[in-house]
């Protein structure tokens, strides 16, 4: 772990004092995390209970790294998540340490007491910037607050742009965490600058202009997106749409701008401004597609697109397509995109496909070739595959154009140019003094955005061939792709067909032929993917050295790891690759064992041994050095700073451009004096990357002025003046308050509760609740989501929820079941807050969550998508006639709610914990153990399963994949015999 | 339908397919609303009697405004008669909070349903509904098991945050069956076009991560 540098030293003196609460506002890049474990590692001891909430799953997995790195296994950073058990999680606490908590588990535990509040030393939240009075980590300061007033809280964020909500947004975090002080560390802040700019990296910008096609594609896209924005306008004349302009467009936070707009009238705006919205959407995403994807699968997420686009998932033709796409620039995007690939010549158009049997054996033989591998048919086959640039199973009339992107190429001259950079520095006489300082490796380092890019490129490098012109040197890693492309869209298109067909005999009716053709691509596509794992063993193989100095972290490893290739990598044969694949096995316990014992050293030492581990692999196997290795990496946030650190690169490509990255390699730089480190620095010039990158920079700059500008105008929230002394003076506010809520005059002895299912903390009507001075009981409840009082059960529904839940069948279920344990069922529908309060809202989601034929409009002008409300509001009738007893609330927003709530729980008794969670639970012997509610979604979603025997199912297997892989017979021995077979059909149904 | 404009015929209450409407609702624009059903006036206690044993009451928020005391009397001369009980509130004024609250707390009290209808097109059709729907079997909104392949399998996988359509199509021709969806690998999943690092995170967790973790 390098040192830190000076200003990450201020601003730790500033933000460390545990008697202070704070918020730090950092630039993107300057190493968060560094501060962060600088600050944690300072309470890793049992006596303290510091809580970090609010952190991602890999966060938590490389901060918690990364504390093991700085010697913090005292324990250590602990993980709390819903599958560790009431208990264990007890214990835990009581262990004290350094915990990190899912936030809405910490809500249940610290309701139900299961963590000791007031010892608590202090909460750490990260991503303060996502905090508003409707999340839970509000609700947990409330909580944290109402019981400790000593501990500390420390807020972090590095994302100042997502600071705007509202007039005063930072206000309203530092309000919502009860904080009085906030520090702002921009990139241009004195400190900072005074830190970083000694030192400077030696950055060479390359612009690399697109390809003639690419340039087609990338301007018809933008002209679709002026087509939408500007019909997107003309529909709303009466918005403010001054901030829709293309530029904005490239962004993700533009689409929360346009619904925040529309919100207020999205009831009243018809499905061709949904669409309309959702199109931008999907042209930004293709803008940064046309980029990074090659150009095979980009063309194939067009087709995907349009098959979306122009049936329904009923295989009815859609009446509605979206408007860009019969635009005469949509047409130049899919022209565009089919000649990157491949030209048909309509010569041959009439020509049949060669017969399926003969394309069978020469197929894989054409395919070896590709794989440059010496099987024994290969020599009678070389000189046929050197003439034919064009595999033997491409279609006739079809020629691959197989276009690549220009950056490609690029790199591999900066490879190369770095090859040879190395090679001139080893020919110099070595410094005098290399003793004191560790020199970076020659390993280059290439960036990429995500981790697709990166072995799409990794790909490329590895079957590179150094010889071909420009823009074809990935020609066969093209070929390959080109192929698993065909046989991709085979597929397609008999889906396609057999949707149209309907659903019931589409499938008996499949051609022999197409069945030949699958079971040969089936084929292939197997030949394919052991190739891919053979390279794959090779590949490791070469980088053996350097991915076990990052293989130190096996957890970052399964998420991301780390690809390395040799750049001139030549055409080994393939019994080469396997002895190695063979030889990887065989060592690989003894790499494992050697980086264990690395990891109680620190970053240097891992170094160290991982040359002599090199040094073994060269004398026996002669490998390549490290010198020569190239690693291509997605960007990843704060876990680049450790991945910098670790490999120590003096060359590094940058293949996209990122403005975190740049600092962390100023970061870098800057705690590394003495390094030469190169960065090459990659755009697409005049496209959409580089005004991005651009605009990036100046949203970040003037977010941070806003702040700075609000913080100096800003009045304190006046809620932390009650100090400590006060909280005796505060209930005794709220039993008046309750009081005279109530219009009751005794004093009420039991404070008012609601007994909440723990699955509803997910919402945040329980956190409004509590402000609201309720307690909330959290408890897992079979019938009902809120028991409000003995008998008044209430089942919340928000509207999508309310729509999907009548379409499956589960409200009818739960309604029957409310109806049997309580004298008064209720069903809420819970509108959004900002969002209009009417039924008609319905006609948007409905589009996608039943979609119907669309009947023709009875009426001119009338309201558009009548037919969905309609449906909607005929399932509320047939269920209120069907349970007469059901009581609907018609809450506008979750405000409202509480405010019913307190109502209806005037001169009531209270609810009773106990008995509410035995309410109908006999069924579900898993009572408050951690639920996972994607996969309890999912497997309900399932035919043959109900409400009734999903928990049966849950107790039967472990997940869904699990279940999946059961046998016909199994199936049907949990769900019964007719379910069960509908069932397994429905899972294995196009196999 | 021409039965909106034509003058109901007069037939014995409580019989027959035709909503029974209190003299009091004359002059109502709902009705104009009511459509696909006979309409006839007759004695009644509630505004509506769109069902043997269903009664309705109408209550305009701009009315309540005016006159808060006017549903309270309508609520106790209504007695304990009809099954379903329903006070169908034509909410037409923007501070509907605090009155929709009262109503719903008085509905719970006297056994009403409160039903809010957003136009008088909206209440006509909840009133023509009830009276269609009267001897309706719950099939529309019980679990039905008679959907097409296609659709539940969109329905399934779209259960999970942030899978589309577009990304369920692509699913289904790159694994084929939802089986073979589930055993895809996670670099499997992340080599389709359209997907990132948090659907595909999404979707593993939904397949592989445990349904409940056993104590």
């Amino acid at each position: 772990m390098p040192g830190l540098l000076p200003f990450h030293k201020s601003i730790i003196e500033r933000i460390h004092d545990p008697a202070t609460n704070d918020l730090l506002v950092l630039a993107r890049g300057l190493g968060l995390r560094r501060i962060l474990c600088t600050l944690m590692k300072i309470y890793d001891s049992p006596k303290n209970l510091v809580l970090m909430v609010n952190a991602s799953q890999e966060e938590e997995s490389e901060i918690g790294e990364e504390l093991g790195l700085m010697g913090c296994r005292n324990p250590g950073l602990r993980i709390v998540d819903f599958e560790k058990t009431n208990k264990e999680r007890q214990d835990l606490y009581k262990k004290g340490g350094l915990i990190s908590v899912t936030s809405r588990i910490l809500v249940v535990d610290m309701l139900q007491a299961n963590i000791p509040t007031e010892l608590i030393s202090g909460i750490i939240v990260l991503h303060a910037e996502k905090v508003t009075a409707l999340v839970l980590e509000a609700f947990i300061v409330r909580l944290y607050r109402e019981k400790n007033r000593t501990g500390f809280l420390k807020a972090f964020t590095d994302q100042p742009e997502h600071i705007t909500s509202g007039l005063s947004p930072l206000k309203n975090i530092m309000k919502e965490l009860q904080l009085r002080s906030v520090h702002i560390y921009p990139r241009f802040h004195q400190e900072i600058k005074k830190s970083l700019e000694r030192r400077r990296a030696d950055v060479i910008e390359l612009s690399q202009p697109l390809t003639t096609s690419m340039s087609e594609i990338h301007q018809a896209i933008i002209q679709c997106i002026t087509i939408t924005l500007s019909e997107l306008k003309r529909s709303n004349t009466s918005l403010d749409l001054d901030d829709f302009n293309v530029e904005n467009a490239y962004f993700r936070s533009f689409d929360i701008i346009v619904r925040r707009q529309l919100d207020s009238v999205w009831h009243k705006v018809g499905p061709k401004t949904k669409q309309l919205v959702n199109d931008l959407g999907t042209l930004r995403r293709l803008l940064t597609y046309l980029l990074s994807y090659d150009s095979l699968q980009f063309q194939a997420y067009l087709e995907t697109l349009v098959a979306s686009n122009t049936t329904s998932s009923s295989g009815v033709l859609k009446q509605h397509p979206s408007p860009w796409m019969v635009t005469d620039a949509a047409n130049i995007i899919f022209q565009a995109a089919k000649r990157r690939c491949y030209t048909m010549s309509p010569s041959t158009k009439a020509a049949e496909r060669p017969q399926v049997i003969d394309v069978d054996e020469e197929g894989w033989d054409a395919l070896d070739e590709i794989h440059g591998t010496v099987g024994k048919s290969s020599r009678q086959n070389t000189s046929r595959s050197r003439k034919v640039d064009k595999p033997f199973w491409v279609p006739q009339g079809m020629d691959p154009v197989l276009e690549e992107l220009p950056k490609w190429t690029l790199l591999a001259d900066i490879l190369k140019e770095i090859e040879g950079e190395i090679i001139r520095q080893e020919s110099l006489p070595p410094p005098a003094v290399p003793s004191t300082v560790v020199p970076g490796t020659n390993t280059a380092l290439v960036m990429t955005s995500s981790t697709r890019e990166a072995g799409i490129l990794s790909d490329f490098l590895s079957d590179m061939d150094a010889e071909a012109p420009p823009g074809t040197l990935g020609r066969k890693m093209m070929i390959r792709k080109l192929y698993s492309y065909l046989a991709w869209k085979g597929k397609l298109n008999s889906q396609q067909r057999n949707d149209g067909r309907g659903s019931g005999s589409a499938f008996a009716a499949t051609t022999f032929e197409r069945q030949n053709s699958t079971a040969l691509s089936e084929a292939l596509k197997k030949k394919d993917r052991e190739k891919a794992e053979r390279s794959a063993g090779r590949r490791r193989v070469r980088g053996g050295a350097p991915s076990s100095t990052t293989a130190s972290s096996s957890t970052r490893k399964a998420s991301v790891e780390p690809t390395l290739i040799d750049v001139d990598a030549p055409g080994d044969s393939n019994m080469e690759a396997d002895s190695f694949a063979e030889f990887w096995a065989a060592t690989q316990n003894a790499t494992a064992t050697a980086v264990e014992s690395a990891t109680v050293v620190d970053a240097d030492d891992l170094d160290f041994t991982s040359t002599e581990l090199l040094v073994d692999f060269d004398t026996n196997y002669g490998l390549l050095t490290p010198e020569e290795t190239v690693v291509v990496r997605p960007y990843s946030d704060d876990g680049d700073d450790s991945i910098l650190a670790e490999m120590r690169p003096k060359f590094i490509v940058m293949f996209e451009p990122n403005m975190d990255f740049i600092r962390r390699i100023e970061v870098y730089k800057s705690s590394n004096p003495g390094l030469a480190v190169r960065v090459y620095h990659m755009v697409y010039g005049d496209s959409c990357e580089e005004h991005k990158y651009l605009v990036g920079i100046r949203k970040e700059k003037e977010s941070f002025e806003r702040l700075i500008k609000e913080r100096a105008t800003m009045l304190l929230p006046t809620l932390e003046a009650k100090g400590p002394g006060s909280t005796s003076n505060d209930a005794l506010l709220k039993t008046i308050s309750s009081r005279i809520a109530g219009g009751r005059r005794e004093i009420s002895t039991t404070p008012s509760q609601v007994i909440v299912d723990m699955r509803e903390f997910r919402s945040t009507l329980p956190s409004l609740l509590h402000a609201s001075n309720i307690i909330v009981v959290p408890a897992t409840l079979t019938v009902g989501d809120y028991i409000v009082t003995p008998d008044i059960c209430v089942e919340r529904k928000s509207l999508s929820d309310l729509i999907s839940s009548f379409n499956s069948g589960r409200l009818y279920t739960q309604c029957e079941l409310m109806s049997v344990h309580y004298k008064h069922p209720v069903l809420l529908i819970e509108f959004e807050e900002d969002k209009a309060f009417s039924l008609e809202i319905v006609s948007d989601m409905k589009s996608y969550v039943k979609p119907t034929a669309k009947y023709p409009q009875k009426k001119g002008g009338g309201i558009e998508g009548n037919q969905a409300v309609t449906s909607l509001q005929s399932k509320i009738v047939l269920l209120l006639l069907h349970f007469p007893r059901v009581r609907i609330i018609w809450a506008s927003s979750p405000y409202a709610t509480v405010e019913i709530f307190q109502e209806l729980k005037q001169a009531n008794p209270e609810p009773d914990p106990v008995k509410a969670i035995s309410v109908g639970a006999e069924n579900d012997a898993e009572l408050g153990a951690g639920i996972n509610s994607a996969a309890e979604e999912l497997l309900r979603s399932l035919p043959g399963i109900t409400a009734k025997n999903v928990h049966y199912v849950m107790s039967k297997v472990k997940n869904v994949r699990e279940f999946c892989g059961l046998g016909l017979e199994q199936v049907q021995e949990i769900l019964g015999n007719e379910p069960g077979k509908l069932c397994w059909e429905f899972m294995h149904r196009g196999e | 339908m021409s039965s909106s404009t034509a003058k109901p015929p007069v037939v014995q209450p409580g019989a027959g397919n035709n909503i029974i409407i209190s003299p009091t609702q004359r002059g109502n624009p709902v009705l104009e609303c009511i459509r696909n059903v006979g309409k006839e006036f007759g004695d009644i206690a509630a505004d509506y009697q769109v069902g043997r044993t269903t009664g309705v009451l109408f209550l305009s928020l701009k009315y309540h405004r005016l006159h808060p005391e006017y549903i309270h009397t309508r609520v106790e001369k209504l007695g304990h008669s009809y099954g379903l009980r329903i006070i169908l509130i034509h909410c037409d004024v923007s501070e509907h909070r605090e009155p929709i609250r009262e109503i719903t707390k008085m509905g719970l009290i006297n056994n009403i349903t409160v039903i809010v209808a957003f136009s008088y097109e909206d209440a006509g059709h909840y009133l023509s509904t009830f009276k269609q729907f009267e001897h309706k079997p719950p099939d529309l909104i019980k679990e039905r098991v008679d959907k097409d392949h296609n659709s539940i399998l969109r329905t399934a996988l779209t259960t999970i945050s942030r899978v589309n359509k577009t990304d369920v199509e692509t699913l289904k021709s790159s694994f084929g069956s939802f089986a073979n969806i589930a055993k895809a690998s996670n670099d499997q999943l992340q080599n389709l076009p359209g997907f990132g690092q948090v659907k595909v995170k999404n979707i593993k967790n939904a397949f592989d991560k445990p349904f409940r973790n056993r104590a």
